[in-house]
């Protein structure tokens, strides 16, 4: 075969024109930033710090009301004590959401993990994770159907005790504590299960050929080193969950007073907007706390 | 063992579904008071066709989430080639920045919207939802291109440079098709965040603009039929079979190199 | 088909220099190897070439045309990657095509080339499947056809045969040497293998911590090593100390050895580099050593023994297995090698 001759270079002519048009490398990457980052500064950041300023104001700036500022909204907890009474119960409902969700989910993910194999396992997962991403006000809704009275639990119990009261439990604590579980659990089962995905098998094997028994396994090498998937995955439930409003209204009824409701009222009801956004920004201190102190676990373990 | 791992994964099932499935049952429950025992209507499903509200709301969820979608994965793709592909100073910052949106309750969010909106005249209503919406939505976005482009090697683009490609025809020719999949899927999760968002839409409605979530949440409030379920019912299908499909498109595995 | 050449090409990063001073030609039709451990600069070497990488100094040039500030696309080369970069989207003919494609070359045309090419790597028929669908071997040769379909200037190999398990690796390298004949490009081709580059290359060069070592054919290189890096990383080697004294070199047994070639003045401390398969024990050098022999490896067509000198000097020898007769650890043997075979470096 005849030996290839060279050919011209394609755009030689071209570039060596372009050269001196050449950007330098921040404006494309600037460029292609700004879009989102602008949108998120205009949509988010200046919000949060706008709610900050708001904080400090007496009342809410309608009309011609003069602007005065103040710390009094900060010292709220003082002055108005019932909210201490209703932040601890907030916290109360977030610690046993996330409990029961850590519990209930690490033994999900655990059999997801070791009980269950390819296609079985691919299925589950979806279906496990499918409730999370449809509408939580239609999931709160549908415990509503559940839990009240004469609601499907009654239902069921009077199939078998026709003569039995009632045990819904509607607008009770416990049952804003169900709802946010059966809200939170495909996550907490993700996270837990991505963690635990990652344990070789042969780390087990070589336990048990060592003389572990099943708890033993469990105790000293599951939970261990699943520990990140759950810290992260609490993290991320305890967030939400001591911010929500919505479930303790529908669940809670009267009961359902969390800080969440309180401030969602002076922004709908009361009007006070300083007032809540003074209660906003405490809440989200607690929220920038809790990250700060998990922010190592939540690198390793965040699902991204 | 083996069994009882089983058997608590399909107590787990139970526990998730029973309430949604006795929710989509009564939607089709002739009685208006949601009493038992169950007789089939489809009643209704019909009264739904007669109530604006409800339908009024429910298109407006619709159009806010298509905009949503196609807003948030334009921006959220542009932002994510840069971050994925270019190296500079504050790459870790700025990604981390756009952990606010999500990981912060929707209730801050929400409320700081409502008072800068207010406050810089933007006002409440549907421009105001789009904006918040959008803002929600593109950290999925970034977060879904961005593991994309990780199955993606950089050396094709180099081989489609070294064959002649200018750095944009390689990024068009090579990059941007392997990406495709992960646009789409992108773009359905923005679909269904914002078809589900409650929150934010909550304080940046209007009454007379609102999204179909709000509606749902004053009918529970004030009292209600079970046209609510029937609405439902048809939002919760219709979000579940967005996230199917995505979960479908976004399968990994399809581009990546063989080795 | 032209000539590449670099001139006075360095590259840091940061503080850290990568390359150092980079001169050479790589003459028109070549086939040189850039051979080095990792880290030496030899990858930065060739990426500078292909357009990837600006020298921070330096000139590239291909033929007659100054590349330095040209890009990547504008340098009319081609390329083979380690991991093969088909572009998966595409069928085996698109893929071969795009390079043809960004010359204007389309159609009926563009067909033709795409046809010969894979015909010449071997691959006909192969033009509408799609990359996964082929093995590792396939997906390269592919590779190649798409790099060579272009007539490129200058054929630039990055370890392109570092994935292929070893049977598989033999027969590229038997293929890359046909076409690269057949086609007449000049090739530049990186590895870290060198049995590697002693097989394919006209010129191989020796590049460590950024600087070339030597430079030269193949059998130059291995026989007649300037550094102890280059003696070490090619093949391996026997190293004695010893000081220059007229008509040979002094060894720290006394012993003096005769060296083919010039040497420095008397009294200069030089280190001899002698080849294990260039020792014999069945004296008919004129260079000998005492040893004992430490270990013994019976690796089938070769026996290679380790020994210890009385001064503790650590040797290696290699027998070619003749008559399958080993000799047995704790044995004492007296070493022959000729002059000739004698390499004196100057630390």
């Amino acid at each position: 075969m005849a030996k290839l001759t060279a050919q011209e270079p394609p755009l030689a002519a071209a570039v060596s024109s372009s050269q001196s048009r050449r950007l330098p490398p921040w404006v494309t990457t600037g460029a292609l930033l700004l879009p989102t980052y602008g949108w998120l500064t205009i949509a988010v950041f200046i919000p949060l710090l706008a709610m900050f300023a708001f904080s400090f104001l007496t009342a809410t700036p309608l009309g011609n009301k003069p602007i005065v500022f103040t710390l009094k909204q900060y010292r709220a907890f003082i002055d108005q004590p019932y909210l201490v009474g209703v932040g601890l119960s907030s916290l109360l409902i977030g610690f046993w959401t996330t409990f029961v969700c850590a519990v209930l989910g690490f033994f999900a993910a655990l059999a997801l993990a070791r009980a269950t194999i390819g296609k079985t396992k691919e299925t589950l997962l979806v279906l496990i994770l499918l409730p999370f991403w449809t509408n939580g006000l239609v999931r709160i809704f549908s415990w509503t159907m559940v839990l009240r009275e004469g609601g499907f639990l009654d239902y069921i119990l009077h199939l078998v005790a026709p003569q039995a009261g009632s045990i819904g439990f509607l607008y009770t604590r416990p049952a804003i504590v169900v709802g946010l579980v059966h809200g939170y659990l495909p996550y907490m089962i993700l996270t837990c299960y991505i963690a635990l995905s990652t344990i070789d098998d042969a780390i087990i094997e070589a336990a048990v050929s060592l003389g572990a028994r099943w708890w033993v396994v469990l105790y000293k090498i599951l939970l261990p080193m699943a520990a990140p998937g759950l810290i992260s995955g609490a993290v991320l439930t305890f967030v939400p969950v001591i911010g929500s409003f919505m479930e303790p209204r529908i669940l809670g009824g009267r009961v359902g007073v969390t800080m969440g409701t309180v401030i969602e009222d002076q922004f709908t009801q009361a009007f006070n907007w300083p007032l809540g956004a003074s209660l906003s920004f405490t809440l989200l201190a607690v929220v920038l706390a809790i990250f700060a102190t998990f922010s190592g676990v939540l690198k390793r373990g965040s699902v991204a | 063992m083996k069994t009882l791992g089983r058997f608590y994964l399909f107590a787990i099932l139970a526990f998730l579904y029973t309430p949604i499935i006795v929710m989509m049952a009564m939607g089709f429950n002739e009685s208006p008071l949601y009493q038992l025992p169950f007789s089939f209507s489809t009643r209704w499903y019909v009264a739904l066709m007669g109530n604006t509200g409800l339908l009024t709301a429910g298109l407006n969820s619709i159009i806010i989430a298509v905009i949503t979608a196609v807003v948030a994965t334009s921006l959220g793709t542009v932002a994510s080639v840069a971050l994925s592909r270019h190296t500079f100073r504050g790459r870790s910052l700025l990604q981390l920045l756009l952990l606010p949106p999500i990981a912060i309750p929707w209730l801050i969010t929400g409320t700081a919207m409502l008072i800068f909106f207010y406050w810089s005249g933007i006002g409440r209503g549907m421009h105001a939802l789009i904006i918040g919406h959008v803002a929600l939505a593109i950290p999925y976005v970034v977060i879904v291109v961005g593991t994309g482009f990780k199955t993606i090697r950089a050396d094709l683009e180099e081989a489609a440079m070294s064959l002649g490609s200018t750095p944009v025809h390689a990024f068009y020719s090579v990059t941007l098709p392997l990406l495709f999949p992960s646009i789409l899927g992108a773009a359905l999760f923005a679909f269904a965040v914002s078809l589900d968002q409650f929150v934010i839409s909550y304080f940046l409605a209007t009454p007379g603009y609102t999204t179909l979530p709000v509606q749902i949440y004053s009918a529970i409030r004030k009292g209600f039929t079970p046209e609510i379920n029937a609405i439902s019912t048809i939002l919760l299908l219709g979000s579940m079979a967005a996230i199917l499909i995505f979960a479908r498109f976004a399968k990994p595995g399809e581009n990546r190199d063989p080795r | 088909m032209t000539h590449v050449n670099v001139k006075s090409v360095a590259k840091s990063y940061g503080s850290t220099p990568v390359l150092s001073d980079i001169s050479t030609e790589f003459g028109e039709g070549s086939f040189t190897s850039l051979l080095g451990p990792s880290g030496s600069g030899k990858t930065t070497l060739l990426r500078i070439i292909a357009g990837f990488i600006r020298p921070d100094q330096g000139v590239v040039m291909i033929g007659d045309q100054d590349v330095t500030h040209v890009p990547v696309w504008g340098r009319n080369i081609g390329m083979m990657f380690q991991s093969y970069a088909l572009f998966p989207h595409m069928t085996i003919a698109q893929n071969v095509a795009f390079g043809l494609e960004r010359r204007g070359i389309r159609g009926e045309a563009a067909r033709k080339e795409v046809e010969r090419a894979l015909e010449m790597v071997r691959l006909p028929g192969f033009a509408e499947r799609f990359p996964k669908q082929l093995s590792g071997g396939q997906q390269q040769r592919v590779a190649l056809a798409r790099a060579i379909v272009i007539k490129p200037n200058v054929l630039l190999l990055d370890e392109p045969l570092s994935a292929l398990d070893r049977r598989l690796r033999q027969e590229m390298q038997v293929e890359l040497l046909r076409i690269q004949r057949q086609s007449g490009l000049t090739t530049i081709f990186v590895t870290h293998d060198q049995e590697e580059a002693l097989t394919l290359s006209d010129k191989v060069a020796i590049l460590d911590k950024g600087k070339i070592v030597q430079i030269g054919d193949p059998a130059t290189v291995y026989e007649r090593p300037r550094t102890r890096f280059a003696a070490e990383f090619l093949g391996d080697s026997n190293f004695l100390p010893g000081v220059v004294e007229a008509g040979g070199v002094r060894l720290e047994d006394g012993g003096i050895i005769e060296v083919a070639g010039s040497l420095p003045s008397a009294g200069t401390k030089v280190t001899l580099a002698v080849r294990p398969e260039k020792m014999s024990p069945a004296g008919e050098g004129k260079n000998r050593i005492s040893a004992q022999i430490k270990t013994v490896i019976y690796a089938g067509p070769v026996l290679s023994y380790h020994l210890e000198t009385s001064q503790g000097r650590e040797l290696k020898l290699f027998s070619q297995n003749r008559d399958g007769n080993l000799m047995r650890e704790g044995e004492n043997v007296t070493l022959s090698w000729m002059p000739e075979h004698t390499v004196a470096l100057v630390e």
